[in-house]
């Protein structure tokens, strides 16, 4: 009831700062796709930007803020995430639980959901939907992430109103996973190694291959001939625009650049903690990445006599300058959140820019390179006439310690960020 | 008592006697004798020197171009409690129970086991047979869960003999205890890799340490009550047991691979008051100079076996037992299983290869390995009144392409033959 | 004086700089060892000799007092996977996986390995399942990344196993917790074999009739299947694990009346019982020196087995199976000489030019001679003595272990330790305000593998 209550008041909260029209004049204005414009104003109808500029006229009907001393940027993007997904440990979805028999080859398609889409199951009341927005964030790629073939991702702008109204592009690629299903026996079923799950992914496109001949042969001449047996398995991978691989260190990232190659499919890696090892892989190679920012730490409980490798502690040591070396090379990344909070996530991007990442190449690739990533960018991700107006506005440096935000605009609508509870510094006490 | 002394007695009069001349005898605590002889009579050594007169009715071994050494002793081994070790059926090995210091290892030695005869064709003479096995090789991972702790007596084993009782150059050479540890993580099979939180792991240990603490406390009560002969003084065959470990007859045989594992057994056993040897020893780092200083032995883990961490330098295994030489440190050498029994001077000449000097090694395998277990009196090398356990090679032993000619165990020429060289023959004469 | 001619032409028309190692006791492991000298270029051994002219501009390095051998090639070993995902167990034909896919070459066995002088191994599919994935041929080039790992020219190869673990899991254990897989017994395992060999001569057929143009459409691509076409057609080797005599034989029959050879049993420990029968199928045999008793399969293994099979006309070979036995497969070689007698000679081919045979890649490793690979070890002792150390390691030409260097770098890399180790503790407090535990489970870290 009480949901129900909330849900109402925030549809009408929405809509009544939905005006006609909205003006954010004489601001300074970080498009990231052009020149900092030191004073311009941004027009936005109708959730888009309907102008940006020096001198722009004013319509009379838009609402109005002075943006004198205030700095607009796109958007943020949280180009990896399970935001607007169920808070409940995600685990495969109901209906697809874990098959009785053990799966006895590719055949059994194990552990994949490729047909389902998330863009189905997002609902706008996820508590971390509003935390993120309130620090910035306007849009996520959402993903579920259980299963080898875990299912189709969404572009997805992290607004209040109806889950539809919120997805942004959909499929937005297809999530994989190359979790163990454990153990040399037989007890649970195929795959049970990293082999076996690699071995299963290149039989599944060779697969799709086939079933692409073999309807196409049917569909022209169907007399006479066996139908092909419908695959939802497959047709999910047929619809999926891109793949996203998991690759956190050097020799995974090695791994799967030769593997997405053979599998010719475009293809995201995500993760990259050993990024900053692998940079020329990454260039000759020319795959995006999306950097995880929950950088290594030690273990909270570790043993204190623990032995740790020289290589373990480079990697903590090192990771977060990965953006930076990323940078240098002109590799394309994005950011992820990674499971984190959207305060950590903004930290650990802090971090990598106190280890050599430029403010602009941070900013970049929290907008618009996640934009680009995901073949969105010619609707998100900078400020230009006519893309969607997904802004946040700030009185000073929105990357810096203590940004101070005044406004949040997602689609054209305009929130408040929260009023924090206390000082940042007493919260983090608490926590 | 007297009526079993005389048969032995009339056992080994019944033996032949010896003399091995023209060989290059090494007699390990003394001097090497080109062109020496060795005179062996009622199965011991009873004259040694550059010219000995032959007397009536000895045989001759005419030992030109060989080598007369002391037989080889290798301080860990299953040997005779455990003949194939993955059937269970045939492991004597582990008994139940957390405290059982009377349980004893040298009553359940098969004499007929394979195992006797293998090691013996590689100069081996005598061996440790432990009642319980030692985790190697785990470092981290090694699981001693559910094990017990005071796991019973390990025997001293010569390898010749017709019952237990007669192979056994002591019944007790050692008690051996699981000393706890903190173990955050550990294997096992099949459940694979178990993490708990270092807390946690601290709190078992710490459960275990009183329970270990509290067991010795308990000994020494037993032990005062008996001196006193206290009225209601109660007989105990399990307190009965710790008695010669109380007063420093038997040692405590400890396996400690790292620092912290090597200082918290050698604090017990100083707070105790009770001899220690430790076993397994592998990285003691600072704790070295500690073991010079106290004098306390070591039983090397095996130079043959991988570094226990990966930035450990590539040979600092084999280089181990030359650092305890050259740190003082009394040493010896054991493979720690019986399938690998029988490699005991390949373990020792790979120490030589990487550092350790070739007379350190040869004392390692004999003398210090006698001494450490209490039979230095009986055996471990070629002196006068002592028990003539000896081979004849024809080269160095500790090389792997020399061949060991003849073995003598208590003055008895034993057979180097065993059911491998017996399918040898065999199967080279299949048509 | 065809070897020096040979050397001179190579520097002559070779622009890559030329090494020699001079006066050294070489071991080529094809004839018998003399004092000369070893030259290569561009990767290749270009002249060996007892007098070699050394070309002008070339490095030499003074192998006087010491001894060179071929890299030694560990035909059987598991190091450089990725985690402990050897077996893909779960069923009992697992034809469509590939090592390949898994390799690491952070693998500090590896460089392990290299020290203690070998230069290629065939990094196996475990032993859970009848037919097993494929294995991958590399070399030990330390330092470089999972593609340079792999060996140009390898041959491809699958892993058979027999005896008692393919059928254990059809015997499965409360603990293992597992639903029984088929076979538990050896009658089993022949089963199995049988029906995958059918059904890949059915997939066999298919692809013919297609390429004949009676098919309208290739059939569908079967990676396992086709890895068995590939065996069936003699594209890929097999090396198949075993123990007893009985399922070797079982297994060579089952090879016979499907019309392939098998390349290796692997382990082979009652080689020498059968080893008329295998010489007469022509598979080879690589195994240890002395495992035996640990369980009732390798109960009759004996010390003897390599000069058995080597008196009886059978390639015999050593390899390790394991990381730490790798590194000393030298000394593993000198105990056929030990038991049973074999010459140095034929103990060092055990470890060198016959895997190379055994792996069909003898063309271009496994000896010291001009037009193979430069894959050297420089010892301080005869390679096969307890003592011999090895003191350079070569793989293609390149130095890529050297023991002095090795030492002398071992206080700066502890220090670099120290540093990294300093460095994290001065981040630490900042980080532990900041954290806690790290965040919630969630996309990257999820199932993001290892």
């Amino acid at each position: 009831m009480r949901a129900i209550l909330l849900f109402l008041l925030a549809t009408v909260t929405a809509w009544s700062e939905v005006p006609s029209g909205m003006a954010i004049r004489n601001a300074r204005v970080v498009t990231v796709s052009g020149a900092v414009l030191p004073k311009a104003t941004v027009l936005i109808r109708d959730g888009l930007i309907e102008n940006v500029g020096p001198d722009l006229p004013v319509p009379a009907d838009a609402w109005l803020i002075e943006g004198e001393g205030l700095t607009v940027y796109p958007g943020l993007v949280d180009a990896l995430s399970t935001l607007g997904q169920d808070a409940r440990p995600s685990g495969p979805p109901a209906a697809a639980a874990a098959p009785a028999a053990p799966a006895r080859g590719p055949e059994d398609r194990p552990r994949t959901f490729s047909w389902e889409r998330i863009a189905d199951k997002v609902r706008a009341a996820d508590p971390r939907v509003e935390t993120a927005r309130g620090l910035g964030f306007t849009s996520t790629m959402t993903f579920p992430v259980s299963g080898i073939f875990a299912g189709q991702g969404a572009v997805m702008n992290l607004g209040d109103a109806r889950p539809s109204r919120l997805i942004v592009q959909s499929p937005a690629g297809q999530y994989l996973s190359f979790a163990l299903g454990g153990g040399g026996g037989g007890g649970r079923g195929f795959p049970s190694s990293l082999m076996g799950v690699i071995a299963y992914v290149r039989q599944c496109y060779l697969d799709l291959d086939y079933y692409k001949q073999a309807k196409a042969a049917y569909d022209r001449d169907p007399k006479g001939r066996t139908r092909p047996e419908y695959d939802r398995a497959l047709e999910g991978l047929a619809e999926s625009p891109r793949l996203l691989f998991p690759a956190v260190g050097l020799s995974e990232i090695d791994r799967i650049l030769r593997f997405a190659k053979e599998l010719k499919q475009p293809a995201v890696l995500y993760g990259l903690h050993e990024g900053f090892r692998a940079a020329d892989l990454l260039k000759t190679a020319g795959y995006p990445v999306i950097v995880s920012t929950k950088w290594p730490t030690r273990q909270a409980d570790a043993d204190p006599d623990l032995v740790e490798t020289t290589r373990a502690l480079e990697t903590r040591a090192k990771a977060p300058s990965t953006p930076g070396v990323l940078a240098a090379q002109g590799i394309k990344f994005a950011f992820s959140s990674d499971g984190q909070s959207a305060a950590d996530m903004l930290r650990g991007v802090r971090k990598a820019m106190q280890m050599g990442l430029s403010e602009a190449d941070a900013l970049r690739a929290l907008t618009l390179s996640p934009a680009e990533i995901f073949g969105v960018a010619d609707r998100m991700g900078s400020i230009e006439k006519g893309k969607i107006a997904n802004l946040v506005v700030t009185r000073g440096d929105l990357l810096s310690e203590r940004p101070r935000i005044e406004y949040i605009i997602v689609d054209g609508v305009k929130y408040l960020p929260p009023v924090p509870p206390a000082t940042p510094a007493a919260k983090e006490m608490t926590r | 008592m007297k009526y079993s002394l005389l048969l032995i007695a009339a056992l080994a009069s019944a033996q032949d006697s010896y003399l091995i001349r023209n060989a290059t005898i090494h007699p390990v605590t003394g001097p090497e004798i080109a062109n020496g002889s060795l005179l062996i009579e009622n199965g011991k050594i009873t004259g040694i020197g550059a010219k000995l007169v032959a007397p009536k009715g000895v045989k001759i071994v005419e030992a030109k171009g060989m080598h007369a050494w002391p037989g080889m002793i290798n301080c860990a081994t299953q040997i005779g409690i455990s003949e194939v070790s993955s059937v269970r059926e045939t492991n004597d090995t582990n008994e139940i129970g957390e405290f059982i210091p009377q349980v004893r290892a040298v009553v359940a030695v098969n004499p007929e086991t394979e195992h006797i005869p293998v090691a013996r064709a590689n100069g081996l003479t005598a061996v440790l047979t432990l009642p319980a096995a030692i985790a190697t090789g785990g470092g981290p991972g090694a699981s001693t869960a559910g094990q017990s702790i005071v796991r019973g007596q390990a025997a001293m084993l010569r390898l010749d003999g017709w019952t237990w009782e007669d192979l056994a150059l002591s019944q007790s050479a050692g008690m051996l205890v699981r000393f706890p540890a903190i173990q955050t993580v550990t294997f096992a099979f099949p459940a694979g890799r178990t993490e708990v939180p270092y807390a946690e792991a601290k709190r078992r240990y710490d459960g275990e340490m009183r329970k270990i603490d509290e067991f010795f406390e308990k000994c020494r009560r037993y032990q005062q009550a008996k001196k006193a002969a206290t009225p209601n003084f109660q007989a105990d065959v399990q307190l009965e047991a710790m008695l010669p470990v109380l007063e420093g007859r038997t040692p405590l045989l400890i396996a400690a691979q790292r620092e912290r594992g090597i200082r918290e057994a050698i604090d017990f056993c100083e707070k105790h008051k009770v001899k220690l040897v430790l076993m397994d020893v592998r990285k003691p780092g600072a704790q070295l100079a500690r073991l010079a200083e106290k004098k306390i032995p070591v039983i090397v883990g095996q130079p043959t076996d991988l570094p226990m961490d990966e930035d450990d330098d590539y040979d600092a295994a084999y280089a181990l037992p030359a650092v305890l030489h050259k740190a003082g440190v009394k040493f010896a050498f054991a493979t720690y299983d019986n399938q690998f029994a029988r490699n005991l001077p390949f373990e020792a000449g790979y120490a030589v290869a990487y550092g350790l000097p070739m007379d350190a090694a040869w004392k390692a395998l004999t003398i210090d390995a006698a001494e450490i277990f209490g039979v230095g009196e009986m055996t471990g090398s070629l002196e006068k009144g002592k028990s003539a356990d000896l081979l004849l090679s024809d080269g160095d032993p500790l090389e792997v392409r020399t061949q060991i000619k003849m073995l003598f165990i208590r003055g008895k020429n034993v057979s180097l033959e065993n059911r491998q060289t017996r399918l040898y023959q065999k199967y080279l004469a299949r048509p | 004086m065809k070897w020096i001619i040979i050397g001179l032409m190579a520097a002559v028309l070779s622009a890559q700089e030329t090494t020699v190692i001079q006066n050294a006791t070489v071991y080529t492991a094809t004839k018998p060892a003399f004092v000369g000298s070893v030259a290569f270029s561009g990767g290749k051994i270009t002249a060996v000799g007892d007098k070699l002219i050394v070309p002008p501009g070339a490095k030499v390095v003074d192998g006087t007092g010491l001894h060179v051998s071929p890299g030694i090639i560990d035909s059987h070993s598991h190091i450089a996977v990725q985690g402990f995902g050897v077996n893909e167990g779960s069923v009992s034909v697992s034809s469509m996986v590939q090592i390949r896919d898994v390799l690491d070459s952070e693998d500090i066995a590896i460089y392990r390995a290299l020290a203690g002088g070998v230069t290629t191994a065939n990094i196996l599919h475990g032993s859970a399942n009848a037919i097993g994935g494929n294995n991958q041929l590399i070399k030990m080039r330390w330092g470089k990344t999972v593609g340079e790992l792999i060996m140009e020219g390898g041959t491809s190869s699958i892993k058979f196993a027999l005896g008692e673990n393919p059928k254990r899991a059809g015997n499965p254990t409360p603990q293992s917790g597992g639903v029984a897989r088929y076979p538990a017994t050896r009658m089993g395992v022949e089963d199995i074999y049988r029906q995958a060999f059918t059904e890949a001569r059915a997939y066999q057929k298919s692809l013919a009739d297609f390429k004949a143009g009676k098919l309208m459409m290739a059939p569908r691509r079967d990676l396992k299947l086709e890895a068995l076409v590939e065996v069936l057609e003699g594209k890929r080797l097999v090396h198949c694990h075993a123990y007893r005599s009985d399922e070797m034989l079982m297994m060579m029959r089952v090879a016979e009346e499907f019309g392939f050879r098998l390349a290796t049993f692997q382990h082979v420990q009652e080689g020498y019982k059968i080893a008329k029968e295998m010489a007469l199928h022509g598979v080879a045999g690589a195994g240890f020196s002395d495992w035996w008793s640990y369980k009732m399969e390798v109960v009759d293994g004996i010390p003897f087995n390599m000069a058995v099979m080597t008196k009886k006309g059978v390639l015999a070979g050593i390899n390790s199976d394991d990381a730490g036995l790798m590194r000393r497969l030298n000394t593993e070689a000198a105990k056929a000489m030990r038991y049973g007698g074999l010459t140095e000679e034929q103990a060092l081919a055990l470890v060198t030019i016959n895997p190379a045979k055994q792996m069909k890649v003898d063309h271009l490793i496994g000896s010291i001679e001009p037009g193979k690979s430069a894959d050297l070890v420089v010892w301080n002792k005869p390679p096969l003595s307890s003592y011999a150390v090895p003191q350079k390691v070569y793989i293609d030409g390149n130095l890529y272990f050297e023991r002095d260097r090795d030492m002398s770098d071992r206080a700066r890399r502890a220090a670099a330790k120290k540093a990294l180790e300093d460095q994290l503790k001065q981040e630490a407090p900042a980080e532990q305000k900041k954290g806690g535990p790290p965040g919630r489970r969630g996309p990257a870290n999820e199932e993001s593998g290892q």
